[in-house]
C-alpha cells in the first residue's frame, strides 16, 4: 500500500521539479524513495532521463497535475504569501533553474507545515501539487463564491456621497469611508461633518486614502477602478477643452481659481488671457494692421511656449484644439478688421 | 458645449459649483454633469428596483435632472386615499446642495404652504450628501402621516393641530377628496 503511494508520484511524468535538485546532489534522494523507484522498477538513470525528457514538455506535466489534484487536500488558504507567489508564477512554465531555487524555498516552508511527513523530495512533488491545487482553488472560489455577495461587497464598498465604487477611500474619524474627492467637497460645501452620521470631522485625517481599503477595493473591482481612473483623465481632458472659450467670459473667476488648478489647466488659462487681451484691444480702439501682426505673433509665441513647457500627449491634444480656437479667432479678427477698413 | 443642455434652466447659474473642487466655478464643467448624471441615474435604478412604499419617483420626460414622483396618502393618516403629486428639480451640484421638492398637489398640512413649499430640514440645512431621494421620499411620508407643528409653514393650521385634532383631520380629508383625487 505504501509502495503504492509512493510509487505514484515517481511516475514519469513528475519528477522535473526534483530532476535538477537530484543532479545536483544525488544524496537528496532518500533511501526510502530509492527503495520505492526500485520496486516500481526504477532504477535512478531512467528516472532522471525520464524528468530529463518531461521537462520540456510542460503541457503534458499541467495536464497531470489537473488530473491528480483532487486527491490533495486543500491547503490553509490563509498563507497569503504563498498564494501570492503561485499567483505570480502560473501563467506562465518556468525554466527548471528559476524552479530549483524556488523548490528550496517552498520545502522550508512546507517543512514547518505539521501535516506533511513525506521524504524530501515527495514534499517537493506535494508542495507542487498542493500549490497548483491551490490556485485552482482561489480561482473558483473568486469566481463561483464571488458571485453572490459581490452585490454586497459592491454597496458595502461604494461611497454614499457618489454611490459609486469607493475611489481612493478615506476614512473620518467615526469609521465612515467615501471617495476623498466626495468627501473633501462635501467638506467644503457641506460643512465639516461626516455626510453620514453628522459627527465633526477633522480636517487632516480626512484627507488621507485608507490605503487598505482602497488596495481591497482595487483587488476586488478591477474593471471598476479602471473605468473611474480613465474617466477622470477624459474629464480633466475635456474640462480642458473646454475651459478656454468658457473662461474667456470669466476670466478673473479663473484666474482666481488658477492656483487651485493643475498645471496644465493653468496653462489654458494663460491662453485665455491672450484672448482676453485680444478682446480688449478689439473693444478699446480700432487697432492698426502692425498690431494684428504683432497680437498674432504674441498668440503664437504664447502657444509655443505653453506647447514646449508640457509635453504630455494628453495635454498636448487639448492644446492642439486650444491653439485651433486661438487660431481660428485670431484670423477672424484680421479677417474682420481688414474687411472693415476696405469698406 | 454639449454639456449645459441637460441642466435645469433654473440653473444654479453663474455660481454653480462643479463636482470636484472646493472653488466655485464659473461654468458647469462636464466633471460635473457627469458624475452627477451618474449619480442621478443611479438613484433611479435603485428606485425603481425598491421603492420606498406608497412612493414612486422618475424623471420627467428626458430630463434627469427634474423628477416628478407621486406619493399615496398613508394608511390611518386623513389623507389617506389621496394621491399627491410632487416636483423635484436637482440642483447643478446635486449630492453637495438638497434637491427642490415642493408639493404639486394642495395638501392641508401645517408644514406645507399654498404654493406647495416644504419645510424640512433635511431639505435645508439638514441636508447631507449622503442622503438619497428615497430617503427624502420616507421623510415626507413620515412629516405628513406626523406633522409637526412646532416648526410651522402655516401657523393656523398648526394652531388647528394642536387645539383641535378632530376638525383639523376633518378639513384635511375634505381637502384630499377635493384636490388629491
Amino acid at each position: 500500500m505504501a509502495a503504492e503511494e509512493e510509487k505514484s508520484p515517481n511516475n514519469p511524468q513528475n519528477p522535473p521539479r526534483r530532476s535538477p535538485r537530484a543532479r545536483m546532489k544525488e544524496s537528496i534522494l532518500s533511501p526510502g524513495f530509492r527503495s520505492a523507484a526500485a520496486m516500481a522498477g526504477w532504477d535512478e538513470e531512467a528516472l532522471l532521463f525520464a524528468s530529463l525528457v518531461v521537462e520540456d514538455t510542460p503541457v503534458r506535466e499541467s495536464r497531470h497535475r489537473k488530473r491528480r489534484s483532487p486527491q490533495f487536500k486543500t491547503p490553509p488558504t490563509t498563507n497569503s504569501n504563498r498564494k501570492r507567489r503561485s499567483r505570480r508564477q502560473s501563467p506562465n512554465p518556468i525554466p527548471p533553474v528559476v524552479l530549483c531555487l524556488d523548490d528550496d524555498e517552498e520545502k522550508t516552508v512546507e517543512k514547518k507545515d505539521p501535516g506533511a511527513k513525506r521524504k524530501d523530495s515527495e514534499i517537493v512533488v506535494a508542495a507542487e501539487e498542493k500549490k497548483t491545487e491551490g490556485e485552482g482553488a482561489s480561482v473558483e472560489k473568486a469566481s463561483s463564491k464571488g458571485l453572490p455577495c459581490m452585490d454586497r461587497l459592491r454597496e458595502e464598498l461604494s461611497c454614499a456621497i457618489c454611490l459609486d465604487i469607493c475611489f481612493e477611500p478615506s476614512t473620518t474619524p467615526c469609521g465612515h469611508s467615501f471617495c476623498m474627492k466626495c468627501l473633501k467637497c462635501a467638506a467644503a460645501k457641506c460643512g465639516k461633518r461626516c455626510p453620514k452620521c453628522r459627527q465633526l470631522i477633522s480636517n487632516g485625517r480626512s484627507c488621507t486614502v485608507n490605503t487598505v481599503l482602497w488596495n481591497t477595493i482595487q483587488l476586488l473591482f478591477p474593471e471598476e477602478v479602471e473605468a473611474r481612473k480613465n474617466s477622470s483623465a477624459a474629464t480633466s481632458r475635456s474640462s480642458n477643452v473646454q475651459s478656454p472659450e468658457r473662461s474667456s467670459n470669466n476670466v478673473r473667476n479663473s484666474h482666481a481659481n488658477s492656483n487651485t488648478r493643475s498645471s496644465h489647466t493653468r496653462s489654458a488659462t494663460q491662453v485665455s488671457q491672450g484672448m482676453d487681451r485680444e478682446r480688449i484691444i478689439r473693444r478699446r480702439a480700432i487697432p492698426s494692421q502692425s498690431e494684428d501682426a504683432a497680437l498674432a505673433l504674441r498668440l503664437q509665441r504664447e502657444e509655443f511656449m505653453v506647447a514646449f513647457h508640457d509635453n504630455r500627449e494628453q495635454q498636448r491634444s487639448t492644446l492642439h484644439s486650444a491653439q485651433a480656437n486661438l487660431r481660428a479667432m485670431a484670423s477672424r479678427a484680421v479677417h474682420f478688421r481688414t474687411r472693415g477698413r476696405s469698406t | 458645449m454639449s454639456s449645459s443642455t441637460g441642466l435645469p434652466s433654473s440653473g444654479v447659474g453663474g455660481g454653480g459649483g462643479n463636482g470636484d473642487g472646493g472653488w466655485v466655478q464659473p461654468f458647469p464643467s462636464k466633471t460635473s454633469v457627469q458624475t452627477l448624471g451618474k449619480r442621478i441615474q443611479k438613484e433611479m435604478l435603485e428606485l425603481n428596483a425598491d421603492p420606498p412604499a406608497g412612493c414612486s419617483a422618475g424623471p420627467k420626460g428626458d430630463n434627469l435632472f427634474h423628477w416628478v414622483s407621486t406619493m399615496i396618502g398613508p394608511q390611518g393618516s386623513p389623507y389617506e386615499g389621496g394621491i399627491f403629486f410632487l416636483d423635484i428639480v436637482f440642483p447643478q451640484n446635486y449630492p453637495f446642495r438638497p434637491p427642490q421638492v415642493t408639493f404639486k398637489t394642495r395638501i392641508f398640512h401645517c408644514n406645507v404652504d399654498s404654493t406647495g413649499n416644504l419645510n424640512l430640514d433635511i431639505l435645508k440645512d439638514g441636508w447631507s450628501p449622503a442622503l438619497t431621494i428615497s430617503n427624502v421620499l420616507l421623510t415626507i411620508k413620515a412629516i405628513i402621516t406626523n406633522p409637526d407643528p412646532y416648526k410651522p409653514l402655516v401657523s393656523s393650521i398648526a394652531c388647528l393641530y394642536l387645539t383641535d385634532r378632530a376638525k383639523h383631520d376633518e378639513i384635511a380629508a375634505e381637502w384630499t377628496m377635493r384636490f388629491a383625487r
